[in-house]
């Protein structure tokens, strides 16, 4: 496991440094601070939701729902505010909310036995369209100030006010989101690898009837697992609409596939009891600086969806191959 | 005898719908004994083992440890109870390395919960030289070993944590000969410390060099309940295909008491 999985993530790691020399040949504004803190921003959202698919594919299953999930939290986040919450406990409201659509994929994977593709691409639809019914499909706006804070702002930012009134960045610090993500992962990889949790996750992909007859709690595992995937989409939910400052309900579609490829090129198996954290955020960062770097070269968004379908197919296929060794 | 069995099933039923897979079924064993449970595929035997490991649970009838009625909804109230099963898939998960397994569902941890690796590491690789000196490759994933070596793991799991009652599936069918030795110098150490063992097994040779009793069961009975000296080989296979002994049996005992 260990050598197959180091030699897996060392090439992922390979690929992205390859991507980068690339995209820096091919455009120079691309390696700059600048757009490296673009890239931070947009692989935050990719990074929160492929920890969550990893916790899952792990145990085997899989999680289509995460961007309806997430458009829900930050629409349900967005009328907390509206409704007269402070920003935080709004926000907490859009993750709770992001959870309880996990835990109900979870309960229709575990009780109902419904398998987690079927189970959770019904969730798919029915997230979307509870924020579209709520929203009227309209965006929600206004917000204030507060509102923007998580997905905006940066720690060490350091600004001067020029003598014309207009201010002056001179270090545009470290975004919060990816400080966010820097956070998650690294209690995520505590869990997978410290916490009894985490080794019944890989038990339960590995071998889920070995895992129960062992005594492990099998449903429990799984419904934790999905539980966590849609809390993640609600945080991500969050920090995306928190840098729109405005709630889209139908942001984040296809985001699910973006995760799903991030895990899956981190060496995450979609037969499940392998995948690792760090793994996964190499592949968001494969599938972030991707996109940045095809927008920055002038591809066209079409050419940009054939080159990251491609990549997923190309993912999945070393992952077939890898398990028929 | 005047010995206290460590389990009996008593008058165990299973039922799935209309089919009868276990029928009025009543067994005990006791410490220090081997009993082997013979008998065609789909017998019963696989399924009242199961019910005895806690994996099924009984339609109806009693399961008593030590004289004490106990009842089992998981496999982890039969452990708690000193019951602990070999599967004959070995109920390994590949992709853990062999102190994950042998603790897999009661690991050690720290005084801050984490997973307390060090400890066992440390107590994995104590056990599991005990059964096989050269176990080695503690850490690779248990894919990777041998089926020796996993059967080895399964073993360690099942006598670790205080047995009194193993159950072995099938425990050397997958393996070659110099590993099935193995296996019954195993099963002779076990049955030493008093530990009784239910062997689940096809192996005419492997039955009858370590069993004390054989029961056999057809179409969800009991059809025979014999001290392996009162039957041979031939007895056996009579039992497991027709469900009855031959009819010189009776005969050919009465002579051996004379």
């Amino acid at each position: 496991m260990i050598g197959r999985d180091q030699m897996h993530r060392a090439s992922a790691l390979l690929t992205l440094m390859l991507l980068i020399l690339g995209f820096a040949m091919a455009s120079p504004a691309f390696f700059s601070v600048n757009n490296g803190l673009t890239i931070l921003l947009q692989t935050s959202v990719i990074g929160l939701l492929g920890i969550g698919l990893t916790l899952v594919i792990i145990t085997g299953g899989i999680d289509l729902s995460v961007g309806s999930v997430l458009a829900l939290s930050g629409v349900v986040s967005a009328m907390s505010v509206k409704a007269g919450l402070p920003v935080m406990p709004a926000m907490c409201v859009g993750i709770i909310a992001g959870a309880a659509c996990g835990a109900f994929n979870g309960v229709v994977i575990t009780r109902l036995r419904i398998p987690p593709f079927v189970a959770t691409l019904g969730m798919m639809l029915i997230a979307r369209g509870v924020a579209l019914q709520l929203t009227g499909a309209a965006p929600i706006s206004q917000l204030g100030e507060g509102f923007g804070w998580l997905g905006n702002g940066a720690l060490f930012r350091m600004v001067e006010m020029q003598p014309n009134g207009f201010p002056r960045v001179i270090f545009p610090g470290v975004p919060y989101p990816a400080i966010l993500l820097l956070v998650v992962a690294i209690a995520a990889t505590y869990l997978l690898r410290r916490r009894r949790i985490g080794r019944h996750l890989y038990a339960t992909g590995s071998n889920e009837e070995a895992a129960r007859l062992s005594g492990v709690k099998v449903d429990w595992t799984k419904m934790y697992a999905y539980t966590m995937s849609g809390a993640l989409a609600g945080l991500a939910g969050n920090v995306l609409m928190s840098r729109l400052v405005t709630a889209q309900p139908s942001e984040g579609v296809m985001y699910e596939l973006d995760a799903i490829a991030a895990a899956v090129i981190g060496g995450a198996s979609l037969s499940g009891g392998v995948g690792t954290i760090s793994g996964t955020m190499i592949g968001a960062f494969i599938i972030g600086i991707l996109r940045n770097g095809l927008n920055m070269a002038g591809v066209s968004a079409f050419i940009q969806q054939i080159v990251i379908g491609l990549v997923v197919i190309g993912a999945v296929w070393i992952d077939q191959v890898r398990n028929r060794r | 005898m005047s010995q206290q069995p460590l389990v009996e099933m008593i008058d165990i039923e299973k039922h799935f719908g209309g089919i009868r897979a276990v029928e009025h079924v009543s067994i005990d064993l006791y410490p220090g004994e081997v009993v082997g449970l013979l008998g065609h595929n789909g017998a019963g035997k696989s399924c009242l083992m199961r019910i005895l490991a806690g994996a099924m649970i009984p339609s109806s009838g009693e399961i008593r440890v030590g004289g004490t009625p106990v009842r089992f909804g998981t496999p982890i109230d039969a452990r708690d109870h000193g019951i602990e099963t070999i599967y004959q898939t070995l109920a390994l998960a590949d992709h853990l390395d062999a102190p994950a397994n042998l603790f897999l569902g009661r690991e050690l941890r720290t005084r801050f919960g984490n997973l307390d690796e060090a400890r066992m590491l440390r107590a994995a690789r104590e056990v599991l030289a005990r059964l096989n000196p050269n176990f080695r490759n503690l850490r690779d994933p248990v894919s990777s070993l041998s089926g020796g070596q996993r059967q080895v793991i399964a073993i360690a799991r099942a006598i670790y944590f205080d047995t009194k009652v193993l159950i072995m599936d099938e425990p050397t069918a997958a393996l070659g000969p110099s590993e099935t030795a193995m296996v019954a110098d195993l099963i002779r150490k076990l049955r030493a410390d008093g530990i009784g063992i239910f062997l689940v097994s096809h192996d005419m040779h492997d039955v009858f060099e370590l069993c004390d009793r054989v029961i056999v069961m057809n179409k969800g009975r009991i059809v025979g309940a014999h001290r392996i000296d009162e039957v041979t080989k031939d007895d056996v296979l009579s039992l497991i295909v027709k469900g009855e002994l031959p009819a010189d049996w009776s005969a050919r005992n009465l002579e051996a008491a004379q």
